[in-house]
């Protein structure tokens, strides 16, 4: 007898009564309602993460060979209307329109927290909000927060072009952006370029974050390498969650790994895993090296190489 | 995320989610009902990404993030003899002998969580080397080499037990 025919069989007997309950989508959507609020309340690392990291790395993780088969025979939906049940919480206020000063007060009067977000705009006064989420109305849990975003002007700098990238400027004008975070990055692999943003505290207090980019690429949202510079508590905290071989850093200790998006270490480079080195300088810094899967894909098998060369390259000032 | 959207993602789940459920059960070894809070949250993630993948195979997609959470789950709760003793289903399939079904499903449940996920997906939703390479992010040489790994085990544990029969 042909052991896979017979282990496909045992495998359908095994299962053939397992059926997904009709009651999924919905608690899928309330489960998705719970997170989203928890994932903005973690911090704006995820939000700097998903700017700066997560879209490229999607998009490339959802192009597969393979050819769709969804959409097939459209079957009933049986429960796509019974969804808006009420999780507990707080009913999030409305805040577009009011000024910075104005808005904590309100936030914190309903029983949440803010996080900031700055867009450069004429759409909107100075300083005025143009932007929340959750969206007023909406319910979330008491205690987490709600991102606004901020309406600013662009600094008055004359050899600075219009961009419509909205990605934070935290730390200004970092000219080659290869300093900050009193780090200097001495090695970057060539044809790289600053990626024009910077982001603080992003990941935790106190941190740094930038990217250099291939120019072509510059405001697309895709990376090809990521810097994060931890300081003190951040530093730290960091240290916890270490993942990957170990490698060590002019004697200092690291681990360099392929992380997934879910923080789960593989060893073959692919699309949906992000190349990650990250050491300990000093008691109270941490750096942070992580390569997009594109650019990693482009190095081929130098990406370690070149990884660890960039690490070698760092220079801690301060 | 848009009304028609929405729509999409429940014509997904109708079409799609008793096989990832299903999938789920026999790479995690768990008990259905573990099974499925594992594939609601993986589901979850298909979910929050829905706008920008619906258009773009989404199964696929939602494949390997349940494959990978099962995976994850089986290696945490190393839930390895559950399989073997979970209650038989309702209404069961044709079999010249249960004994050697049963038998093969305990050989199933004892290899390492991956190799038994590359056997589940190249045997049970009988995908290639190449698609079930990409769906746990791996080479297709690992699929090749885990399943025949996988294979061989079982073969030995079936060689033993016709020589007993016999």
């Amino acid at each position: 007898m042909n052991v896979e025919e017979t282990l496909k069989e045992a495998m359908a007997s095994r299962v053939a009564a397992v059926q997904a309950p009709p009651s999924m989508g919905q608690r899928i959507r309330r489960r998705s309602r719970r997170n989203v609020v928890r994932f903005r309340t973690a911090g704006a690392a995820l939000l700097t993460v998903a700017v700066a990291g997560a879209v490229p790395v999607y998009l490339s993780a959802t192009s597969g060979p393979a050819p769709a088969q969804v959409g097939a025979p459209a079957a009933e939906t049986p429960e796509s209307a019974a969804d808006d049940i009420a999780v507990s919480g707080n009913a999030v206020p409305n805040v577009v329109g009011l000024r910075v000063d104005e808005v904590l007060p309100a936030l914190k009067a309903a029983g949440f927290k803010a996080d900031w977000k700055k867009v450069v705009t004429d759409g909107a006064p100075h300083g005025t909000i143009t932007e929340q989420k959750p969206a007023a109305g909406a319910v979330a849990p008491e205690g987490s927060t709600v991102e606004v975003t901020i309406a600013t002007r662009a600094a008055p700098d004359p050899s600075a072009t219009p961009t419509t990238d909205e990605l934070p400027q935290d730390l200004g004008d970092l000219g080659d952006g290869r300093t900050f975070g009193g780090v200097h990055f001495g090695y970057l692999p060539a044809g790289l370029e600053w990626g024009k943003w910077s982001g603080k505290n992003g990941f935790g207090d106190t941190s740094y974050t930038t990217t250099w980019d291939e120019p072509s690429k510059t405001g697309s949202g895709e990376y090809s390498v990521q810097a994060v510079v931890y300081q003190g508590k951040a530093a730290r905290a960091r240290r916890g969650i270490a993942k990957g071989d170990p490698v060590t850093i002019h004697g200092r200790q690291g681990y360099l790994g392929r992380l997934t998006e879910g923080g789960e270490l593989v060893a073959e480079r692919a699309e949906d895993n992000t190349l990650t080195l990250v050491w300990f300088p000093r008691a109270d810094r941490a750096v942070e090296i992580m390569m997009s899967p594109t650019f990693a894909t482009k190095l081929g098998d130098a990406d370690k190489t070149e990884i660890q060369k960039i690490a070698e390259g760092v220079v801690v000032r301060n | 995320m848009t009304e028609e959207d929405e729509a999409a993602f429940d014509e997904f789940l109708a079409a799609r989610s008793t096989a990832l459920l299903r999938t789920a059960v026999l790479v995690c070894g768990a008990s259905p009902h573990d099974a499925e809070d594992l594939v609601q949250s993986a589901l979850e993630k298909v979910y929050r990404h829905w706008p920008r993948i619906r258009r773009d195979n989404p199964e696929a997609y939602a494949r390997r993030v349940v494959v990978n959470a099962a995976i994850s789950r089986a290696r945490r709760r190393r839930v390895i003899q559950e399989i073997t003793f979970a209650s038989p289903p309702d209404t069961p399939v044709e079999s010249p002998d249960p004994g050697l079904r049963e038998l093969l499903l305990a050989e199933l449940g004892k290899l390492p969580a991956r190799m038994r996920a590359v056997l589940v997906l190249r045997y049970w939703e009988d995908m290639s080397e190449a698609e079930t390479a990409a769906a746990l992010g791996c080479s297709a040489g690992t699929v090749k080499s885990q399943a025949a790994r996988g294979l061989a085990r079982i073969r030995t544990r079936l060689a033993t037990l016709e020589g007993v029969s016999a």
